[in-house]
């Protein structure tokens, strides 16, 4: 009998050269993150289902492999580090010196509609910074996670920054009944709604920002100026370095912290501080993602400000005009 | 160069009279080239199905496109969808041989093209729908008794009236969206914001 070499959709071996380049591009994230000091911490694949399911939107329940294991417990496979982590270290707080620097690498497995290059399983690599002055900790978060965008081999990279609960209080107030409605306009930068949502909202959905900081409301506007002065002079420090930082608060319009404005169906709802995605430059695709996560952490236990990112290290690989990394 | 996609279906000539009123020359655009440069007009064009133009965009291979918000419902992706066009739009209608909808309780067969939307646009209602997907002429569904109901775009309501069905219920209203990559936003914010300005300024989009 001829036994089949194919794989459940979404999965694919990964051979020989392939292999050792990602193998390569896992040494040089590892490599970056230990000379920052960061430790690495090793999770388990299989976890319970129940501490996380209040945590889950309808979409990312759906993207959960789950199963009941035999003694009846109902298990899910990884499809994402940082609950686990803030789970498991939530008990062990008391007795870890903050702040605590943290790396992980290993397979998460999502089951997601798949498109070309898309994958179900994939192999990332990540950061958490726990605890420490928040300013301070998003600061040298960010710059690690510019660092290993660096290290990719992806040429130039994009980076664009917004804050969760940014664009709060002008939806709020502009929202006529459905601020979620809204929201979700503004996340897909409908110039329609923006304009009857006002002036603000309309030069955030074309600009990024509001012409004037304060337009945001007292706290979101001080939070504004300070992610710009932040960008500048990240922008600065990495002139000549491939990486351009942009602020745009209708990219993160999603990310909010007020309930009534959540759209319906949103992933990556979890953050509620800093937030961040990385584009390569040329194709326009997502490369990472990452920002503070203080509330998902306090909801599992961690009562600790938390703050990191992971790179999917397979869709790094497939990117057109990547260059190896040197051996 | 922007690489915008056209549609090949419904909506392209919608597309191009609304890009031409925009003051795109669009000099010698060729239907049968399915990838065409028009340097004056800083454009490299891609004529793409429609079903097939929202991956090409999510995935970065077009900067942004013109598709029916139909399709866009279907597919979910991950696109800005910052205009839509004032032509061409129609309406996504729950279609039968009669003009009542079903009674509490009961259980349809629905025909679509449109599974996904049809049961976001249904879920909660008081009868059972089973949903099946047809890829056209989804109008037969309920004449052949293959279905009790359809779910399909209605643009003048003759193909209904010709088969004497009745539009039940206008679930939706549909039109042509321009969508833009997210990555390609703010690669060419300033020309695709010039873009979209030049088709405000045109009056072709809903504002």
């Amino acid at each position: 009998m001829r036994i089949s070499a194919g794989l459940p959709h979404g999965v694919t071996g990964v051979l020989f050269e392939e292999a050792l380049e990602r193998r390569r591009l896992e040494a040089a994230f590892v490599e970056e993150l230990q000379q920052a000091h960061y430790s690495e911490v090793i999770l388990p694949i299989l976890d319970y289902f129940q501490p996380y399911e209040p945590l889950l939107t309808a979409t990312t329940r759906e993207q959960l492999y789950r199963f009941v294991d035999r003694d009846g417990e109902l298990l899910a496979l990884r499809a994402d580090f940082t609950p686990l982590l803030a789970r498991l270290l939530a008990p062990r707080l008391d007795s870890l010196e903050l702040p605590l620097r943290l790396f992980y690498r290993g397979d998460v497995v999502r089951h997601q509609s798949l498109g070309p290059g898309q994958l179900r399983e994939y192999y990332a690599v990540g950061a958490e910074l726990l605890g420490g002055e928040r300013e301070s900790a998003d600061h040298e978060i960010l710059r690690l996670f510019v660092r290993l965008v660096g290290r990719a081999g992806i040429g130039p990279v994009r980076v664009v920054l917004g804050f969760a609960g940014a664009l709060d209080e002008l939806l709020g107030a502009a929202a006529n009944g459905d601020g979620a409605q809204l929201a979700a306009a503004i996340a897909r930068r409908d110039r329609q709604a923006a304009r009857r949502g006002g002036a603000a909202l309309e030069e955030v959905v074309e600009h990024g920002v509001p012409e004037r900081s304060g337009s945001l409301g007292r706290e979101a506007s001080r939070r504004l100026d300070a992610l710009l002065e932040l960008t500048a002079g990240l922008g600065r420090e990495l002139a000549g370095q491939g990486v351009e930082l942009s602020v745009d608060l209708a990219e993160f319009a999603a990310n909010t912290l007020r309930p009534e404005l959540e759209i319906p169906g949103s992933i990556w709802t979890y953050y509620d501080g800093i937030v961040f995605r990385a584009y390569q430059a040329e194709s326009g695709r997502e490369v990472a993602r990452g920002g503070r996560y203080d509330r998902l952490f306090g909801a599992l236990g961690a009562d600790v400000p938390a703050v990191g990112f992971s790179l999917g290290v397979d869709g790094l690989l497939q990117l057109p005009g990547r260059r190896e990394v040197a051996s | 160069v922007i690489r915008l996609a056209l549609p090949k279906g419904r909506n392209l000539s919608t597309a191009l009279d609304a890009l031409r009123a925009a003051g795109l020359g669009l000099a010698g655009f060729d239907e049968r080239r399915l990838r065409q440069v028009h340097p004056g007009d800083e454009l490299e064009l891609l004529l793409l199905k429609d079903w097939d133009l929202p991956l090409y965009v999510e995935h970065g291979i077009a900067d942004c496109g013109v598709v029916g918000s139909d399709v866009l419902e279907e597919v979910r992706g991950d696109l800005l969808v910052p205009l839509r066009l004032r032509q061409g739009r129609c309406r996504f209608s729950l279609i039968g041989r009669a003009p009542e909808p079903p009674v509490d309780g009961a259980q349809i067969r629905v025909a679509t093209k449109y599974p996904r939307w049809a049961e976001r646009l249904l879920r909660g209602r008081p009868w059972g729908a089973e949903i099946f997907r047809l890829s056209g002429s989804v109008e037969l569904g309920p004449i052949l008794d293959l279905a009790e109901l359809a779910m399909d775009i209605v643009q003048t309501g003759r193909t209904l009236r010709d088969h004497r069905l009745h539009e039940i219920e206008i679930l939706a209203e549909v039109s042509p969206c321009l969508v833009v990559n997210r990555a390609a936003y703010h690669r060419h914010r300033v020309a695709l914001n010039a873009l979209m300005d030049r088709l405000e300024a045109a009056e072709v989009v809903c504002t």
